[in-house]
């Protein structure tokens, strides 16, 4: 069963970053809205994380959190999304989990 | 002599208020000549990144107010290096001049100062 998992936190100041990624198996996502796309940001010591991320774990951010905050050079692997399509990547999985 | 204050501003600019009471304290202050600093630190580090467009996330953009600070006098601005550090940011990605401190000269700046704020 596979299973979408959404961050919107900083991975800075909490265990939430490290924890998710602890838990993401193969087939999974990780999803980063609001300020969990902070994590991108190259040269950053969780962009090193996500980079490390197998191949089978699908990374996705928000693109207008992406806009917001001016990041660029994001990972190969990653893809922006819209709302809309948002919307549709939760149906893809089988459960989503949201680290609120 | 007006007791000097130093403002630790540790929240992202789009967490919350946080990141702009501090901004209002800095700059309210500078106004009336008070002796302040500023200090970025944690996820404060954030509002200092250049070319931040909040409008696509229906946010006010705070770096008028930022540039502002330098008008209002308040020129002592400083970036905690390990928090720069761990973010991939270095002083010359910064929209505003920021020192950077290493822990040692934070321990300094906090003692030296009468009052502190950390919003």
């Amino acid at each position: 069963m596979s299973t979408l998992h959404i961050l919107s936190h900083s991975p800075f100041g909490d265990s939430r970053f490290a924890s998710c990624l602890r838990v993401l198996g193969p087939g999974d996502a990780l999803l980063l809205t609001g300020e969990a796309v902070q994590a991108l940001r190259q040269g950053s010591a969780p962009r090193l994380k996500l980079d490390q991320l197998p191949a089978q774990v699908a990374l996705f951010a928000l693109e207008e959190d992406i806009l917001a905050r001016a990041l660029t050079d994001l990972p190969n692997h990653c893809t922006a999304l819209d709302y809309p399509r948002f919307v549709a990547l939760c149906l893809d999985y089988d459960k989503v989990n949201s680290w609120l | 002599m007006a007791k000097s204050m130093l403002i630790i501003s540790r929240r992202a600019p789009g967490s919350g208020p946080s990141a702009r009471e501090a901004l209002d304290i800095a700059l309210a202050g500078g106004a009336f000549d008070l002796p302040l600093a500023m200090l970025f630190m944690d996820d404060g580090i954030y509002q200092l990144t250049p070319d931040q467009a909040p409008h696509h996330i229906q946010q006010k953009d705070l770096s008028a107010n930022l540039q502002a600070l330098p008008l209002f006098g308040v020129e002592d601005l400083f970036a905690c290096a390990y928090s720069l550090q761990e973010r991939g940011l270095d002083t010359s990605h910064l929209a505003l001049p920021a020192q950077p401190l290493d822990d040692e000269a934070l321990r300094a700046l906090i003692a030296r100062h009468d009052l502190v704020v950390t919003l």
